[in-house]
């Protein structure tokens, strides 16, 4: 698997109803040391319920400025939140994207948690 | 505004503290310069390769994709190289295409992403070692430092 | 001992790549001869907004080690980025034509032989410059030698003109025989020009290459604060010389010929020679300036090794990079256009390339990440976001004002 494999895909809840879409994937660096850093685990997935824009994360850092382009993009990203690794079901399968019968999908655990996303 | 905040707190549950460094793929790894031991550009960070830990093999799912295991998935390797042509137009290049730096070589992530190995003998610079070796440094003065010698 | 003599040299020859290239040395002169000094003003709102943003990402190469279009391909992505790329190579690249032929279009004057035979020389001189003089040597020598172009300003004096009837055209928002369209045409085109992407690509570039770091923010304000706004003094003293002397005469300006008319009758062959010392190293100057941001964008954003300061050998895809843009402006040269004509049509892609190189240094000279307590103030973030604003109404206003003037007939 690699990271494009889950960028931009569409999320299902577990009853198919789409809830968004990955923006972005979270890792923490709390797994068994390998080389200098701890391995990087990940631990969930970003999913924006309303874009698939994602300005690259920048309306989950701290920065609130520069003004009005802070505020939009927070505003566009709105109802963003985590899911975590263990609520998710399934992942799209290798070869999902190149049949274009198939949309590749994230599809999430029954009673799934949102977390906030903020950083 | 208040209906949509009420909305948020009802379906947004804290994320607890994490007992490790948190990082976005897109907000602080995917397209930042990954620069050697000397500080030297080696290459940008195009794709990142995620591997269950346990490495047990990945199970079909019934109604199509691929079902997730119990165990822990962590980044095996940054990935350069053709991965770029795919993020951009879709699709998917052979695994024997992409230029691999392992997890266990990368020492600092900051604004650019550091890896603990001379970039001179990695898979991913071949480009420039072929550019060196068969165009540039053949040219008289390539191999001398400007305005010396 | 040089740098610390000349350690604005690097924003004096920032800006005389923007400001007085072989294709703004015409359209200056063309500006004067038919609005006058009416357009002055677009000069000077130029100046302030590519300060504001020369000046952010200088401090940001200056605090992070981040060259501008390393941010570029960090916060837009590969795709936008990359319509970045292309849109700013195009720029840079038919800059570099029309530089490259104009350097030719100079020594025919010197010496009588025909310009197409001087095009590789210039390309090949211009080669070897960057593949062996070191880049302090490089921004010194070519940001001294235009400043030789100050004979314009010497010109005006000399000429002796009606300074209230100056005054008054400053004042004019237009000219009696040509349209409003046109008009907004060349305001466009001056302050596309005042704005190239190239400049910020360089200016941030040559920070790295002069290894700046947070105790250079200082020098990094120094540059942008003396060099741009000399180079709009350069622009507006050419298009004042033609505005005296040109414009009551009903001479249009067509070719780089006809800019030394005006230092001709105020200062005679002393005061040409003198300037055109000036056009050939402002020339020369802007073409080592986008040579290197061509090599420059393509390293950075596919994180390629560069710069000045590696041996050849340490950079050669940069190096081979810049081989190519000059094989390619050689190669169009020989097709025999019109390499100031290429220059116009620079304005489309400029449309492009300003807003996705612009959004990225402001969105990131506000992020702590980078900037640690070096972050944008409220003053330089209303300033960049009042420009942004504007560059996006220049560049939606640019291609239909193009087309309607048949640029600028």
């Amino acid at each position: 698997m690699i990271a494009s494999d889950l960028l931009d895909v569409r999320v299902l809840d577990a009853g198919g109803t789409p809830v968004g879409w990955v923006v972005d994937l979270r890792f923490v660096l709390d797994g068994p040391p390998d080389g200098r850093l701890a391995g990087a685990r990940l631990h969930g997935l970003v999913v924006s319920p309303r874009t698939r824009s994602s300005f690259l994360g920048y309306e989950r850092s701290r920065v609130r400025h520069p003004w009005p382009i802070a505020p939009l993009v927070r505003r566009r990203h709105r109802g963003t939140f985590l899911a975590h690794w263990e609520d998710v079901a399934r992942v799209p399968d290798r070869d999902d994207g190149t049949d274009p019968e198939r949309e590749p999908v994230v599809v999430l655990q029954v009673g799934y948690t949102r977390y906030t996303a903020g950083l | 505004m208040s209906v949509r905040r009420a909305e948020k707190a009802r379906s947004a549950v804290p994320e607890p503290p994490q007992p490790g460094r948190v990082l976005d793929a897109r907000l602080h790894l995917l397209d930042r310069q990954v620069l050697d031991v000397d500080g030297v550009p080696v290459c940008t960070l195009d794709d990142l390769e995620l591997d269950d830990v346990a490495a047990e093999p990945a199970t079909r799912a019934a109604g199509g994709g691929t079902a997730v295991g119990d165990g822990p998935v962590v980044i095996r390797a940054l990935l350069s190289g053709p991965v770029l042509g795919t993020r951009m137009f879709g699709g998917r290049p052979p695994g024997s295409r992409w230029h691999r730096l392992p997890w266990r070589d990368v020492t600092d992530i900051g604004t650019a992403v550091r890896l603990g190995v001379p970039g001179a003998r990695l898979d991913v610079t071949w480009l420039e070692r072929w550019a060196r070796n068969h165009v540039v440094g053949r040219i008289p003065g390539g191999r001398a430092r400007p305005g010396k010698g | 001992m040089s740098r610390r003599l000349l350690v604005v040299a690097l924003g004096v020859l920032t800006a005389i790549g923007g400001f007085v290239d072989a294709g703004d040395l015409v359209t200056n002169a063309v500006v004067g001869s038919r609005f006058g000094l009416s357009l002055v003003w677009v000069v000077a709102v130029g100046v302030v907004g590519i300060c504001v943003f020369a000046h952010m990402s200088g401090k940001v190469a200056a605090v992070s080690g981040r060259a501008t279009f390393e941010i570029i391909r960090e916060r837009l992505g590969p795709t936008a980025a990359g319509l970045n790329l292309l849109a700013s190579l195009a720029v840079t690249v038919l800059t570099l034509v029309a530089e490259v032929g104009g350097i030719a279009l100079a020594l025919q004057l010197a010496s009588s032989v025909d310009h197409r035979l001087w095009v590789p020389v210039a390309a090949l001189a211009l080669w070897l410059v960057l593949w062996r003089v070191k880049f302090s040597v490089m921004e010194n020598a070519a940001g001294l030698l235009g400043l030789a172009l100050v004979g314009f300003a010497v010109a005006v004096f000399l000429l002796g003109p009606d300074w209230a009837e100056l005054g008054a055209q400053v004042a004019q928002r237009s000219a009696a025989t040509e349209t409003g369209a046109t008009y907004w045409y060349f305001a466009v085109a001056l302050f596309g020009a005042a704005m190239t992407p190239y400049e910020v690509f360089f200016f941030s570039s040559g920070g790295v290459e002069e290894g700046w770091g947070t105790k250079d923010l200082a020098t990094s304000r120094l540059n942008v604060l003396v060099g741009f706004p000399l180079g709009g003094l350069l622009s507006v003293a050419i298009a004042a010389s033609a505005a005296v002397v040109l414009l009551p005469a009903g001479i249009a300006v067509d070719s780089m010929a006809q800019l030394t008319l005006p230092v001709a009758q105020a200062g005679g062959t002393l005061l040409v020679a003198v300037v055109i010392v000036g056009l050939v190293a402002a020339t020369s100057g802007a073409a080592i300036e986008t040579t290197l941001s061509t090599g420059y964008t393509l390293a950075q954003y596919l994180g390629w090794s560069w710069g000045k300061f590696r041996r050849p050998a340490e950079a050669p895809r940069f190096h081979l990079a810049m081989i190519v843009a000059l094989v390619v402006a050689v190669g169009v040269l020989m097709t025999n256009v019109d390499p100031i004509a290429v220059t116009e049509y620079s304005v489309v892609f400029s449309a492009v390339a300003l807003p996705l190189t612009y959004v990225p240094i402001l969105v990131v000279a506000n992020d702590p990440e980078y900037m640690g307590e070096h972050v944008n103030g409220r003053v330089m973030n209303f300033l960049g976001t009042v420009y942004l604003v504007i560059l996006v109404v220049a560049a939606v206003a640019a291609i239909p004002l193009m087309i309607v003037t048949e640029a600028g007939g």
